[in-house]
């Protein structure tokens, strides 16, 4: 019961953000609601008792890259003046409408092909760190290790870069 | 749920949400002293109420009433005030909430239940960290920007680039330690410090990540935006930074916020690098054997200890100069009775203990209480290395700041990680 109110709440909260992502004029705003939406998103993550998705969504996209865009929102000072002017968005929203419709249809067809039955969520002990750690480390290894030294370079190849332009003035 | 379980509930999240309070008076009040004692003059110790001035202590309430009363202002040119309010709310609860996975005791085992003694029972403890201390970095950066002031938005963006780079190395020091332990459950975590290395040494994590803690400690001062890595607030070039907008309570919460993340963060030091809970060489199991034995040697100990530190008051606590009926004894008098007061009251709970209760969950219980204080003695000792620092370092340039972390912290928190892992791989 708890479970059912609180996956409307935060459903519902998601939703709420994303709009005012798109609706609010002010980039700030817009970046503070979209923040809500990822947070709402982690909590429904944590409710399927994935947990370790849930930390990795609130350090990955709510912790990390969201202060970097607040960042940068801060780092130019953009207000609404500084904003391009939307002329015809009347127009565009009616474009939008009818390119969305053909594919609001066919996914309430793909909804309704779904089969009955009850969903249970999995219990504990299947999206914990040590589980989500064992796929990783037998299934995926490979893949993993790959992606790991992408990033390590780029990591590495970013230091360099910044060290660089340092010494050449 | 029985009403035991409800009532442990409640103990634990009191912990956790009351101790981190307590502890900013004693920070505060640390801090001060501390600052004094480096700089050879006495700190503030004026402050009294009918006298008594509780060692400067009564500087933070004076301080307090001051913060309260004072007039809140939003000044009229800031267009966000929701913002503009939230920020201070912010970085105090996101501190606050950082405190919530470090346990402060072993597992309490009542029955056959176990009660882990964390505010928050959670099993991704060190994730957790991480994910609600970069939700702190938002406080800043709206305080900064909604601040629409050129002070604060500089100060916030020093503060937030900050916090920002030094994530990364204290990441990696991470990594390599998470390698060692192999769990992120912090009490897995405390509970693996108690094993003794070689049979002698204790394993802590100070021990077996030596490369590790210097460059977690280093990066911990920076996320808490601390001397020597203060220059968010820079008060001689950019006045105070991002809080220069704000007065009274929303300059308190600020204020209250760095002295949480001072302590929350000293709490993650010791439970990371310093044993946590683990009395060295007295692993829970041994300290339940021996419950008995431990309680006559504190019963025995305490009056030692106490009957010292009342003569040390009693040296002190003097006016420097002939007073006719010196209040400041009549001061000391009254501290060294309630100290002997509270040790009475300590062995006659023992002495209960010894002759009432023994072998059950009192036993527990005795356990319990001395890891707790072994746990905040740590802390206090850890606090004390901050105001230490802060009152000895000056304050880096910010390009220095920047190359220390990306130039020097990193490459070395990479190469403990290889390091880690090869000694890991080829003995563990």
């Amino acid at each position: 019961m708890t479970e059912t109110l609180l996956f409307y709440g935060f459903g519902l909260l998601s939703i709420l953000g994303a709009l005012g992502l798109i609706l609010f004029k002010h980039p700030m705003n817009g970046a503070m609601s979209f923040v809500i939406t990822l947070i709402s998103l982690a909590c429904l993550y944590a409710l399927l008792s994935a947990k370790l998705i849930f930390a990795i969504q609130l350090i990955v996209y709510a912790g990390a890259i969201m202060s970097l865009i607040l960042f940068i929102i801060m780092f130019l000072n953009i207000g609404e003046s500084d904003l391009p002017e939307e002329r015809g968005r009347w127009f565009y929203l009616a474009g939008g409408i009818v390119a969305i419709g053909p594919i609001a249809i066919l996914m309430q067809r793909a909804f309704k092909t779904l089969p009955p039955g009850e969903t249970a969520i999995v219990g504990d002990g299947f999206g914990g760190v040590q589980e989500v750690g064992m796929v990783l480390f037998t299934d995926w290894l490979l893949p993993f290790e790959i992606v790991s030294i992408l990033l390590l370079v780029a990591l590495v190849g970013a230091v360099v870069l910044a060290g660089k332009r340092e010494v050449s003035e | 749920m029985s009403l035991l379980d409800i009532l442990l509930i409640l103990l634990r999240i009191a912990f956790g949400a009351f101790v981190p309070l307590s502890f900013v008076a004693v920070l505060v009040w640390m801090e001060r002293r501390g600052a004094g004692f480096f700089q050879d003059r006495a700190g503030p110790n004026r402050c009294h109420v009918m006298g008594f001035r509780a060692g400067g202590l009564i500087q933070n309430l004076a301080d307090g009433v001051k913060l309260i009363f004072k007039e809140d202002v939003v000044p009229a040119h800031i267009t966000h005030k929701f913002y503009f309010i939230l920020a201070p709310m912010l970085v105090f609860v996101t501190a606050l909430l950082c405190f919530a996975v470090i346990p402060f005791a072993d597992v309490l085992v009542i029955g056959s239940k176990e009660y882990i003694m964390q505010a928050v029972p959670l099993d991704i403890g060190i994730l957790w960290f991480l994910a609600i201390v970069g939700f702190g970095v938002y406080g800043i950066i709206l305080a900064g920007w909604s601040s629409h002031n050129k002070y604060g938005v500089l100060g916030g963006l020093r503060a937030a680039s900050q916090v920002i780079s030094y994530e990364i190395p204290m990441g990696l020091a991470l990594v390599s330690l998470l390698v060692v332990y192999g769990t992120v459950n912090m009490t897995e975590i405390a509970q693996y410090q108690g094993q003794l290395l070689f049979g002698f040494i204790p394993m802590w994590g100070v021990v077996v990540q030596p490369l590790g803690v210097i460059i977690f400690i280093i990066a911990a001062f920076a996320e808490t935006n601390r001397t020597p890595f203060d220059l968010a607030e820079g008060e001689s070039e950019i006045v105070a930074g991002f809080h220069v907008e704000y007065s009274s309570m929303k300059f308190a919460l600020f204020f209250l916020g760095e002295y949480v993340a001072m302590f929350v963060s000293s709490a993650l030091i010791v439970t990371l690098y310093f044993g946590s809970f683990q009395i060295p060489w007295f692993a829970t199991e041994t300290l339940l054997f021996y419950a008995t034995e431990v309680a006559v040697a504190i019963m025995v100990g305490l009056p030692i200890g106490a009957y010292f530190f009342a003569g040390w008051i009693r040296k002190n606590n003097k006016s420097h100069y002939d007073r006719p009926n010196d209040p400041r004894r009549r001061e000391a008098t009254v501290y060294i009775g309630l100290l002997w007061l509270m040790v009475m009251l300590v062995e006659v709970v023992l002495l209960g203990y010894l002759v009432f209760a023994q072998n059950g969950i009192a036993d527990r219980l005795l356990v319990m209480i001395l890891q707790t204080g072994t746990f905040l003695i740590k802390t206090t000792m850890m606090c004390f290395v901050y105001v230490w620092v802060r009152w000895t370092l000056p304050r880096f340039r910010y390009d220095q700041l920047q190359k220390i972390g990306w130039e020097k912290l990193m490459p070395l928190a990479l190469l403990n990680i290889f390091i880690t892992s090869a000694v890991i791989v080829s003995f563990g």
